[in-house]
């Protein structure tokens, strides 16, 4: 079968990201192959662990090395997206991997994608050959055909932002409207979670490629990966809830709301999708989702083994009704509803 | 004249390093070497504040994100102190057995990605050792070539060594499955055979295909080091004579026997000793073994932007405080010292506080029986180098593939036990987890107070080895290594050397290939008109397989 512009998206959608990207891996690579240009990749890391990097190196279908050097431009030899600037794995160092930044830039137009992960802090916090981070980022932003916000730091200030936020920590999106740059903060696709996933990147990158039009959230996240409730709608542990079976311990077999589960404020695919080849994710090793793919992750969602009616005021906000809005409040309502009658 | 690498790439995190050089002459010429050297961190965030006033529990998610790199090693540490500051131990066998598992796995990940992703490039270069060069042309070069036929498959095996993480863990990086006094996650025979099946291909490789590797590495340093010696007229046995260290080593040892938990917990509880129950020993080697202390970890902060009040502080006593623009300092990394002296971490550290300088690992099959024969090493220079260190890191990978089947056998006999030994958020409370990193001995001190975090502070291995001077004056171990006076800076590009070592034709090869990839001018750093060559800078720096943003996590009032 050939992936097309039109069946691509419903593919995707139908069967998760990483069924579609087991079944369909020689059509991806067959697809990509067929953009007959190179396309240039900018990753920047910043206020970061590295571990949406080292998350991306789990990719199964086509995996990293796969992405990065066997899917060639015609017989050029030259790989379709090889990164031009990106610290963890790149073969240079110091001047050269500058300069090669330089380089992308000069890539041919529409087809330069810029990638940054990890957040973006006050100046003197992030300083790269001499430069802040932020800097950085307003140095390449313009060049950028194509804005990818990777993992919960770059997308909404992830975990260094947690309260008081030592070092200023903020999203992209954030940053660029403080830089008064509101066309670009509109342009970024945010794939969060904490690290991002793996298959949401080269869904991602894939449809990037291709030319296709991702349809976007209220914050920017691409709807087919976070366009369900992980409780309402994804969970196979549901059925103890509707039971009243509850998790309160370790060990216990039950729904981890009470065990401090945070599925019903959470908008994301990890229950269909999994983690690393599909093998487990955290509600099924008995931990409760801790929300890393929703804004206001962490605060929103500490202390994380209380359940979501005992969180406690933090820094004099209630986390319980500041970030409910829109779809998520007829949800949360209706389920506040239902765990009255149910307690 | 002064040679700056920044940023240090393949390694995790924000790196500078400046090198002032020096002018050798010998019999054959005038050479440039490193005269001293200077580690600068470069990003902060803050970790330890925006730990307090949170729940204890939470420190177990949040300490993990201090590198998502090495974030397992984070969670077990933080884990430790948890289950110490709970009073919930000794954890129940059962749930040591399944961290041991997480561990053993991450380890090989770990040790993986570093010897073939990160350091491997410029020792595949060096050494003329074809699997260990980036698959710059892709699965035909691998095919034809065997170009970057081991960096290839380890991008297949580190996969799998994390999915095993993620069968217990739920995910990596960043695993879910961790609590005060266990674990979440149930020993189900379903995960144990999933867990051995990925470990059986995981010791293949390993104990066949890197062994084989660092083998052909040690080799053909000889050559390297021949040739080097000649053209510099100067008696350089090969990357052992290459960044090195002081010759103390620390380690907090790893991965507790289940069945003698209380053995483990000791040195936690400040008594002095070496945990010789775990697989791993604690100790502080100086030329002989010694038991590790506690009460002798001191960190200072002279030359770190932090405020010198609290210099020379214990973990359980420091406070630290942001100063940005202080006069001298250079890095957001502190310096910690033992008994007042520097130490390196790190695999070497780990295996030569377990075994001293001479090291023999079987290497059976664990399915099969059959014997491929012990890996034996000797520590070439026992003051650590480029060569002992990256050696090392193979034997602990050997180590813990071995480990890790072990431990899932071992772990269906408590299938039906106890998991966590539960207890409530306490009023008050504290505890030191005291485990290893990949990267070397990792310190988390967590104190409770009204039932939330008090007090966070972590002494990380990267600290340790890229720390600046310290108080007294003294360089830290990575900058030591840089200044040791071998550290050579060549003003011919990588080809030009590489065709010294190895002939013509090899160096033409690389420039041809390196040429349409932008990389002509790999490693070269240029100086007022002139470009030195970083490769050995480079190398040294990478042999530690540096982490800074774990280096760097201090409190900011």
């Amino acid at each position: 079968m050939r992936l097309s512009r039109r069946n691509f998206l419903k593919l995707v959608a139908a069967m998760g990201a990483t069924a579609f990207l087991s079944t369909y891996k020689a059509e991806v690579v067959e697809a990509l192959n067929e953009v007959k240009d190179y396309w240039h990749i900018c990753w920047l890391n910043g206020g970061a662990c590295t571990g949406c990097t080292i998350s991306f190196a789990q990719a199964t279908d086509p995996d990293i090395l796969e992405i990065f050097t066997s899917i060639t431009v015609g017989n050029s030899r030259l790989p379709i997206a090889l990164p031009d600037y990106m610290e963890t794995i790149e073969p240079a160092s110091g001047w050269l991997a500058e300069h090669l930044k330089e380089r992308w830039k000069k890539g041919t137009k529409g087809r330069r994608i810029l990638i940054i992960e990890g957040a973006i802090q006050k100046k003197g916090y992030c300083v790269i050959r001499g430069k802040d981070f932020s800097e950085h980022v307003l140095d390449v932003i313009d060049y950028a055909d194509h804005i990818i916000a990777f993992g919960a730091c770059a997308c909404f200030g992830g975990i260094p932002s947690s309260h008081p936020n030592p070092s200023g920590a903020k999203g992209l999106q954030e940053f660029l409207r403080e830089e008064g740059r509101d066309d670009l903060a509109s342009k970024v696709i945010n794939v969060p979670c904490c690290p991002g996933h793996p298959d949401h990147l080269v869904i991602t990158l894939t449809a990037v490629m291709l030319g296709m039009k991702l349809e976007l959230d209220q914050h920017n996240r691409p709807k087919l990966f976070f366009g369900r409730n992980m409780h309402m709608e994804l969970c196979p542990y549901r059925p103890y809830y509707d039971m009243g079976i509850f998790e309160t311990k370790p060990g216990e077999e039950g729904c981890r709301y009470k065990f401090g589960c945070k599925g019903p404020d959470v908008y994301t695919d990890c229950a269909l999708r999994k983690w690393n080849n599909h093998v487990s994710y955290c509600v099924q090793v008995g931990a409760p989702c801790i929300g890393c793919a929703e804004p206001g992750f962490p605060d929103r969602f500490i202390p994380f083994y209380e359940p979501i009616t005992n969180r406690r005021p933090f820094f004099n906000i209630d986390p319980n009704y500041v970030w409910v809005g829109g779809a998520v409040l007829a949800g949360t309502a209706l389920m506040k509803k239902k765990r009255g009658e149910e307690e | 004249m002064k040679v700056v690498i920044d940023p240090v790439t393949r390694i995790e995190g924000h790196l500078r390093v400046t090198m002032e050089l020096e002018s050798v002459s010998t019999k054959t010429g005038n050479w440039f070497v490193v005269g001293k050297a200077y580690s600068s961190g470069m990003m902060f965030r803050g970790f330890e504040i925006f730990l307090k006033g949170k729940d204890p529990r939470d420190a177990f998610f949040f300490t993990q994100r201090i590198c998502g790199v090495c974030p397992a090693a984070h969670a077990e540490a933080s884990n430790q102190a948890l289950d110490i500051a709970f009073d919930a131990v000794p954890v129940p066998p059962a749930a040591t057995l399944i961290r041991n598992i997480i561990q053993c796995a991450y380890y090989i990940y770990d040790h993986m990605i570093h010897t073939y992703l990160l350091v491997g490039p410029e020792l595949g270069i060096l050494c003329k050792y074809p699997p260990m060069i980036p698959p710059v042309l892709g699965k035909e070069g691998i095919a034809k070539m065997g170009l970057g036929s081991s960096y290839a498959k380890c991008i297949e095996m580190q996969r799998k060594a994390n999915e095993i993480v993620a069968i217990w863990g739920g995910k990596f990086p960043h695993h879910a499955c961790g609590y005060p006094g266990g674990v979440t996650v149930k020993p189900t025979s379903e995960r144990i055979s999933q867990t051995v099946a990925r470990a059986v291909e995981l010791w293949e490789f390993v104990a066949k295909t890197m062994i084989r590797d660092i083998q052909a590495i040690i080799q053909a340093n000889e050559t390297v080091g021949e040739k080097v010696s000649e053209i510099l007229g100067l008696n350089i046995r090969g990357l052992e004579d290459i960044g090195v260290g002081t010759g103390n080593f620390l380690s907090y040892g790893m991965l507790p026997d289940p069945e003698n938990y209380e053995d483990w917990l000791k040195v936690a509880y400040g008594e002095k000793g070496r945990r010789k129950s775990a697989v791993f020993h604690a100790g502080a080697w100086d030329g002989s073994f010694k038991d590790f202390d506690l009460k002798k970890i001191q960190e200072f902060v002279k030359y770190a932007w932090y405020s010198d009040e609290y210099s020379g502080k214990r973990p359980d006593e420091e406070e630290t405080v942001v100063e940005l623009n202080k006069p001298g300092a250079y890095s957001w990394i502190k310096a910690p010292r033992y008994d007042g002296k520097v130490y390196e971490v790190g695999p070497l550290a780990r295996m030569v506080n377990t075994f001293g300088l001479s090291w023999r690992i079987p290497r059976v099959h664990p399915i099969t029986g059959e014997d491929l024969g012990d890996f034996v090493y000797k520590v070439r220079n026992p003051k650590g180098s480029v060569l002992d260190r990256v050696v090392a890191r193979v034997a602990n990978a050997l180590i813990c593939a071995n480990k890790l089947i072990e431990f899932a056998k071992m772990l269906m006999e408590f299938k039906d036990s106890s998991i966590c030994k539960y207890k409530d958020v306490p009023e008050t409370g504290e505890g030191f987890g005291l485990y290893e990193a990949p990267r070397g001995a990792l310190l988390h001190y967590l104190k409770i107070k009204n039932k939330v975090i008090e007090r966070y502070q972590c002494v990380v291995p990267s600290t340790w080895n890229q720390s600046p001077r310290d108080d007294m004056g003294q360089p830290g171990v990575m900058e030591q290594s840089l200044q040791c006076g071998t550290t050579w800076l060549p003003t011919m590009d990588v080809p030009t050397v590489c065709s010294a070592i190895w002939g013509e034709d090899y160096g033409n090869l690389l420039r041809k290939a390196l040429a349409p990839l932008g990389l002509a001018e790999l490693n070269m750093e240029p100086v007022n008109g002139q470009k030195f060559n970083t490769t050995l800078a480079l190398l040294i720096i990478r042999s530690f397989d540096p982490c800074i943003a774990c280096a760097v996590h201090v409190i900011s009032k």
